[in-house]
């Protein structure tokens, strides 16, 4: 297995889980309010993340587009609230947006002239695909749920 | 409904402008990654994400939901998805955010897994259908 699969494996089995705590915060409190929570874990993390690095020796630009991109993050837990609160159906709004790495992948082979092979195109098609449908859920559905990397 | 006066639904914008948000989210860690570390991805991703936070506690009034339950799967939740975030960067220093971005997408594959384990929920058909095709996905990636 290649590093890379390991480092995404964690990702995937984290924010698999975080899924679950998910949909049991949000029996307990409204979306809106379990971002606000979240927030508070992120800034919990923080302390120890510091205390194991710290920014010296980072450009100016760099330092701005690790900031932009938690920005831009934000702003898409924003955008899913305001859709659904806008009269989504949650069972087609959620995985809609779960489409959202195909949006990265035409960024990368845009910008950063990313070029995928054959066979990889595959895999990334079926991935994309996969994430939408996985996170169909037909209605009646609870709260809306989140999904927060 | 006559079609001529069907408009784009407002909510439909939302979910678009949602997938781009995420998606540029995603590039960007690639390209912050390139020079930045894992950790100092994460403690940048942090500040950036507060305002936003911010904007969205005064659209709410300061009126945040207080249950003890609800407060600690919310900062847990923030905890496991922040030390997940770290192995999304680590990724992305190896491999190709077209390929990184897709595969960690998968991770509703374990959600679903879990609450069909732990929560006793039922899987849907097209769940079913997202689990065999995340598993031929992570096959043929992993090539």
């Amino acid at each position: 297995m290649n590093h890379w699969m390991l480092y995404a494996a964690v990702a995937i089995v984290l924010w698999g889980v975080n899924g679950l705590f998910m949909k049991l915060g949000t029996n307990r409190v409204s979306a809106r309010s379990m971002v606000i929570w979240v927030t508070v874990g992120f800034l919990v993390l923080l302390p120890l993340l510091w205390k194991e690095s710290t920014l010296a020796g980072l450009s100016t630009s760099v330092i701005s587009v690790g900031l932009i991109a938690g920005m831009v993050n934000g702003l898409g837990n924003w955008a899913v609230f305001a859709c659904l609160e806008r009269g989504a159906k949650a069972s087609v709004a959620i995985p809609l947006t779960a489409l959202y790495p195909l949006c990265t992948v035409i960024l990368a082979t845009i910008f950063l002239k990313e070029r995928p092979s054959a066979l990889q195109w595959l895999g990334i098609a079926l991935a994309v695909a996969a994430g939408a449908m996985l996170s169909y859920e037909p209605p009646p559905v609870r709260a809306p749920e989140e999904r927060v990397p | 409904m006559q079609t001529e006066n069907w408009h784009f639904p407002a909510w439909l914008w939302f979910a678009i402008l949602g997938m781009f948000w995420w998606g540029l989210w995603g590039f960007l860690s690639k390209v912050g990654s390139v020079s930045a570390s894992p950790l100092q991805m994460q403690i940048l991703f942090t500040l950036g994400m507060l305002p936003v936070a911010v904007g969205m506690l005064l659209q709410m009034r300061w009126k945040v939901d207080r249950n003890r339950g609800g407060i600690a799967y919310g900062i847990l939740s923030g905890v496991v998805t922040g030390l997940g975030t770290l192995g999304y960067y680590a990724a992305l220093r190896d491999q190709d955010a077209s390929v990184v971005a897709p595969v960690t997408g998968l991770f509703p594959v374990l959600t679903v897994g879990l609450a069909f384990v732990i929560l006793r929920e039922r899987l849907n058909k097209v769940q079913m259908g997202g689990m065999l095709l995340a598993l031929v996905s992570i096959v043929i990636l992993s090539i």
